[in-house]
């Protein structure tokens, strides 16, 4: 498990390799979580809009339909894996990036999206798939405020990171 | 010897939410559906808005119904303002309804409800042995978001459908296809209903009900009308909702809750389906003559089946809907007709009607009124709760098997949290 954040190199080189180390050979897709109008929650929307400039066909957020999606992903004859991003109470500090695997996102409280995010998971791990949750601890969930500053650097940074990836797997 | 018997967080429903039973003994002295989710306050943030501003705020009440919000505030905002919306507009904002009710019809049947028939704790547990359902499930749920993407211009709180029409109608090219797979799912959600027919409805919770759903214009099956039909044979203007609703609050949900006179009622699909059933056409309209019994009458768990027949016939609907929208042509926007009015919309969300209620004064928005499908259910879930866990303690059933038979009736309303806890006063002494 890996957590992320201060911005030193050693720890975005470490979360690289734990992201790696999940991810085959193939294809990285990154499916983003949450809800824009409630500041943090919408941290993984936010690096999926931001990776869809980069990455048009690999980059998807629930405002493409995440069931849909997964199901697309599911009947690709391809290895591939695919990264949901997500708001999460990990009770850490605003901004802290952990990175979760498939058999630890069955725990209910793990993430605001958990049922969806655990039966995508299983639904693409049957397909021969491979899925990991990137938790990001939102500041503020307030209706309608601005995302906060520590969050807004989680999102960058998981930008870099994820871009990266899916670069060298292209 | 008095102990309680806790669902603190009750999974499988949209929204935070638990169930408490207070036993004294033997005797169930209380069952509560406590609502822990926070108020929002939305209809006191858009007090001063324009009508186009409340527009893009009311929806974000619920990302599930998001639809429908919209649709009860265009009815309501638009009678307000003295509006008659062209045929096409109205045709087009039935098509988004019906895309939105297979859309949360499947999600709910498939992978909310169908694990405890089948005694699964989740659709995750499902995958093995009905992964095929699943999958369909999914297939259901992607095209119902794929109708709302077209129609709305999102998949959530799209923001296409405007006071007075559509920022841009639907294509040909987009209705045909919508046509052309709407018929290809018709045998999945036929396959649905089956599965849904031949489920086992414990009987624990059974007590007389009183529905209540909009009256569809034209004697036709549908999501919106003027007019409330009541299962006790009187029909009531919308207007008059505050007469069929009379919200207050408890103390232990942050929810308002509803009655009629002093009577509970039920919401939803199976309120449409016992007001407006004998309406249904096509094979819709067979299996629910065919799977329709006095058992609806007073089983909250039928709603479940009441859903999968109305998502076969939105399906088995939508082609037609397509083909009608397609033939119109794009009709100019409608301004409004006076600044100072109040109206109100009635809408069914899949979880049952939906009401939103405006004043509007010199063109701002002077009171907001939103009551939602679950506040009006609330009571009714609670009535129906107690009775299961009386029954079943009775029996000698285990604490574990009483949680899940009042699991299985809460989830059954289909009840959305999120949406009804938009509004509640804290009174501080």
């Amino acid at each position: 498990m890996h957590k992320l954040r201060d911005a030193s190199g050693e720890a975005e080189a470490g979360l690289r390799a734990e992201l790696e180390s999940i991810a085959g050979q193939g294809r990285v897709y990154v499916l983003g979580l949450g809800y824009l109008d409630k500041a943090d929650d919408g941290a993984g929307v936010l690096v999926a809009h931001a990776l869809k400039k980069l990455f048009p066909s690999y980059s998807y957020s629930e405002h493409d339909g995440v069931e849909g999606t997964v199901l697309d992903i599911s009947e690709k004859k391809e290895d591939a894996t695919v990264f949901f991003v997500d708001a999460a109470d990990l009770g850490e500090a605003p901004g802290t990036i952990r990175v979760v695997r498939k058999d630890e996102i069955n725990d209910r409280e793990i993430t605001t999206h958990r049922v969806a995010v655990a039966l995508m998971a299983a639904i693409l791990e049957r397909a021969g798939k491979r899925c990991g949750v990137i938790c990001v601890q939102p500041g503020t969930v307030a209706f309608r405020a601005e995302v906060s500053g520590p969050v807004k650097e989680a999102i960058e940074r998981l930008t870099v990171v994820l871009s990266h990836l899916m670069r060298i797997r292209d | 010897m008095s102990r309680e018997l806790n669902v603190e967080a009750l999974a499988r429903v949209e929204g935070d939410g638990g169930i408490t039973v207070t036993l004294d003994g033997k005797k169930v002295k209380s069952v509560t559906l406590d609502v822990h989710e926070g108020p929002r306050l939305i209809e006191q943030l858009v007090k001063g808005m324009t009508p186009a501003d409340d527009l893009n705020v009311v929806p974000r009440i619920c990302a599930i119904c998001t639809l429908s919000h919209r649709y009860a505030a265009l009815r309501g905002l638009e009678k307000a303002l003295g509006i008659t919306p062209p045929e096409k507009t109205q045709l087009t904002r039935e098509l988004m309804m019906l895309g939105e009710n297979v859309e949360s019809n499947s999600l709910h049947t498939f992978l909310l409800a169908l694990p405890d028939f089948l005694g699964y704790p989740s659709a995750i547990a499902m995958l093995n042995d009905y992964g095929d359902d699943v999958k369909r499930a999914l297939r259901l749920k992607k095209f119902g978001n794929h109708v709302m993407e077209v129609t709305s211009g999102r998949i959530v709180h799209g923001e296409n459908p405007i006071i007075g029409g559509f920022g841009k109608y639907p294509s040909r090219k987009q209705l045909d296809e919508i046509r052309v797979k709407a018929q290809e799912l018709v045998p999945d959600a036929v396959r649905d209903v089956e599965l849904f027919a031949s489920l086992e409805y414990p009987a624990y919770s059974e007590a007389p009900m009183v529905f209540m759903s909009v009256n569809a214009p034209k004697k036709k099956y549908g999501f919106a009308g003027d007019t409330i039909l009541i299962s006790n044979g009187k029909e009531v203007s919308c207007e008059d909702y505050k007469k069929l609703t009379n919200e207050r609050v408890v103390p232990h949900s942050f929810a308002k809750r509803s009655l009629y006179g002093d009577k509970t009622f039920t919401v939803g699909a199976n309120a449409r389906m016992i007001n407006m059933g004998k309406r249904l056409e096509g094979q819709a309209g067979d299996m629910f003559k065919e799977h329709y019994n006095d058992r609806w009458l007073k089983n909250p768990l039928y709603n479940n089946l009441a859903q999968a027949i109305e998502m076969l016939w939105s399906l088995e609907h939508l082609p037609d809907a397509c083909e009608v929208v397609a033939s119109l042509d794009d009709p100019k926007i409608e301004q409004p007709t006076r600044l100072t009015g109040s109206g109100t919309g009635a809408v069914e969300a899949p979880r049952g009607t939906l009401y939103h209620h405006y004043e509007i004064k010199d063109g701002l928005i002077d009171v907001a009124d939103i009551i939602t499908p679950t506040a009006q259910n609330l009571d009714d879930i609670e009535l129906h709760m107690k009775l299961a866990a009386e029954r079943m303690l009775a029996e000698g059933k285990s604490d574990p098997e009483v949680r899940l038979g009042l699991e299985m009736v809460a989830r059954a309303y289909d009840p959305c949290i999120s949406c009804a806890t938009h509004l509640v006063r804290l009174k501080r002494v």
